[in-house]
């Protein structure tokens, strides 16, 4: 188990990391999701002791690690470059951690050499062994990284942005390979993306970093169903976040008065998932238990199983709506077309002015 | 239509597309007149002409062996290779064994890309004067009642001037090594420069310690540039002549001064043995340093 406390680092008086603090449990699969610029490869490089803390501390399993230097801390740390030695075939670049490390080198050749093998293996790449790394592609690459990395059995694994560099097709392969990979070694993996969809599908936890702090360490699906601040919302993308104040019973936003939830609640931030959201024309009666505003209809956007549409709010921002498409048939509108957009009040949440989520005890049951 | 208008259609067709095929290579002829007139042209000349007879007064075109048995059956001349070959090797190592820690330094240690380039400026200042001017100012530093000599005694270091200094094989060594040095940190620094830090990050992370990363990852990923270094240096200093002529007082020798002093007194053909000697010692020395690595591969 590793303990972060109180890290803090800022370049130059700008901080990047800031009060961070963290347990990370042993076999646990770890992402950490934030925008770039939130610190989060900063963070690895200050775990892995490639930076120096400026105050903080970490222990891994009860020893203190702060100050060693990172070749005797014992923790993997795959680049988002890859970082592959250019100069040796795959199995030398694999080799390398077990061969040449200060701390319990391995010297038997073939030791090195079926652990080397068995690595190849697990991550997919029997037989490309004696390849230079010049002539292997971007996704082999990604994996010999990896291995050469999970090889020497570190006790952390820190992965940064480890698909970032794929095509879409291969990054859904190796998201499953990764966790596949992690559970069959039993190793802590802490893997740092911008990608939130990445981070809920592989995460046991997450841990959404912005301005360098953590902001909320959730489960995946708590993390994406209540975020904790507008913040996460806007990170998890899957919220339409209308700004305005509460009034008169309503929520004022702009023009439009939407309905609340529970009453005279004070609020700065009326959140709504993309697909609670209904379209209907104007005039329909809206049911009871159902908020609605008015949006002109923009363009929309086939993405194979769902579609986006997109509104113009009458604030002038850009309110979205999701349809899956194993649940309703696609519609046409007409551009500029003013249509009704309704959602269930239940699936309403609501943030305070200084962006957190409000404490609505009733809502902790209802929300899918 | 006629089958010879055909025919001409067709031919015509064919010296098009020929021009259109070969056309770019145009843009080579300058260059390529100009190095078999200036280049290929006196090569041959060189090998031919060294097979001369050569007379005490004059040279003529009947072929003889004779310069090249002169050449590797006296002490003189087939010494003066050998020692060619020995300053050669001395100034390489040395070259390399100052300039790679001097490379090692700007290439790695300082990370500010505008620092780095001031610093490899700072290693050509030396060049801003003449190349001449530069040998010969070692004169006055090495001599019997030079600088070193004057310093060493006031200090009391001394009781008599040290002789060796000037005039020798050291002083030639010397000489070669202030001018030379700086065209191995060149090429090496720019090598190590070009190394990227991720590498070494990575190399530290899987536990490796800081020689261990000089070993296995700094030093091979810098070879092309100390062979690129080594090619410059030996280049030169197999050519050298004005060196060994300024500061050994004509006692050491080398191929290059041979060549002066047989062109001096108009002995072509025996001149001309020498430069094949030394033009073929270049090709293998060359030849054998490009088999280290493979820089077309690594640049």
């Amino acid at each position: 188990m590793m303990v972060m406390s109180g890290l803090e680092k800022s370049y130059d008086g700008r901080p990047a990391i800031a009060d961070f603090s963290l347990d990370v449990q042993d076999d646990e699969y770890l992402t950490i999701l934030g925008p770039s610029g939130s610190g989060k490869s900063t963070l690895l490089r200050l775990i892995a002791g490639l930076d120096r803390l400026d105050s903080g501390s970490i222990t891994l399993n009860g020893e203190a690690i702060t100050g060693k230097p990172s070749h005797l801390r014992g923790l993997g740390f795959v680049q988002q470059t890859y970082a592959l030695f250019p100069h040796m075939s795959v199995r030398d670049n694999v080799s390398f951690g077990l061969r040449y490390r200060l701390v319990d080198p391995v010297q038997d050749e073939h030791e090195v050499a079926r652990r080397c093998d068995a690595m190849l293996e697990l991550v997919g790449l029997s037989g490309l062994g004696d390849r230079m790394v010049g002539q292997i592609s971007g996704g082999q690459k990604q994996r010999v990284s990896l291995a050469r990395t999970l090889v020497t059995e570190p006790k952390i694994c820190l992965l940064d942005e480890p698909l970032g560099a794929l095509d879409a097709n291969l990054r859904e392969r190796m998201t499953i390979e990764l966790r596949h990979i992690r559970a069959t070694l039993g190793v802590t993996f802490m893997h740092v993306t911008g990608n939130e969809a990445e981070a809920l599908t592989m995460g046991d936890r997450l841990i959404v970093l912005d301005q360098g702090r953590a902001i909320q360490v959730d489960t995946p699906d708590r993390l994406f169903t209540r975020p904790a601040t507008v913040a996460v919302a806007k990170l998890v993308n899957n919220y339409n976040i209308l700004p305005g104040r509460v009034e008169g019973g309503g929520f004022q936003h702009g023009d439009s008065r939407l309905a609340l939830p529970e009453p005279a609640q004070v609020a700065g931030y009326y959140v709504i998932r993309f697909d609670q959201v209904a379209i209907g024309g104007i005039g329909e009666e809206i049911a009871s238990g159902m908020a609605s505003m008015e949006a002109a209809f923009i363009a929309s956007e086939f993405m194979g199983s769902r579609v986006i549409y997109f509104f113009r709010r009458p604030d002038g921002g850009v309110f979205e709506v999701e349809r899956h498409l194993s649940r309703d048939d696609p519609e046409d509108y007409a551009q500029g077309e003013t249509c009704a957009l309704s959602w269930p009040l239940s699936q309403v949440l609501l943030y305070g002015g200084d962006g957190r989520l409000l404490d609505m005890p009733a809502a902790e049951g209802r929300l899918q | 239509m006629s089958a010879v208008a055909e025919r001409q259609i067709k031919s015509d067709a064919h010296k098009e597309s020929f021009w259109r095929r070969n056309g770019q290579y145009l843009l080579l002829a300058p260059g390529v007149f100009w190095m078999l007139l200036f280049l290929v042209v006196p090569l041959i000349m060189m090998v031919y002409v060294s097979f001369w007879t050569q007379t005490t007064f004059a040279i003529n075109s009947e072929l003889t062996t004779k310069s090249w048995v002169t050449f590797f059956a006296s002490e003189t001349y087939f010494g003066a290779l050998i020692r060619t070959l020995r300053i050669w090797l001395i100034v390489l190592a040395l070259t390399f064994v100052i300039g790679y820690p001097t490379a090692l330094f700007i290439g790695q240690f300082v990370r500010n890309k505008t620092v780095q380039t001031a610093l490899l400026v700072t290693c050509v200042i030396p060049f801003w004067t003449s190349f001449l001017i530069r040998v010969l100012a070692w004169r006055p530093m090495l001599g019997k009642e030079g600088a070193i000599n004057i310093v060493l005694q006031k200090f009391g270091l001394i009781a008599e001037p040290i002789e060796v200094l000037l005039f020798t094989e050291l002083s030639v060594v010397i000489g070669m090594l202030q001018i030379y040095v700086v065209f191995m940190v060149g090429p090496i620094a720019f090598m190590l420069a070009r190394i990227d830090e991720s590498l070494l990050e990575a190399a530290r992370d899987l536990g490796a310690d800081a020689f261990t990363i000089f070993r296995k990852i700094i030093f091979p990923l810098s070879l092309p540039g100390v062979v690129v270094g080594a090619i410059f240096v030996s280049v030169m200093v197999l050519g050298e002549f004005a060196t060994s002529a300024a500061l050994s007082g004509r006692k050491v020798n080398l191929l290059g001064n041979i060549i002066v002093t047989q062109v001096g007194s108009l002995k072509w053909a025996f001149a001309a043995v020498i430069g094949v000697v030394l033009t073929a010692v270049m090709a293998i020395v060359i030849t054998g340093l490009l088999r280290v690595v493979n820089l077309r591969k690594e640049l």
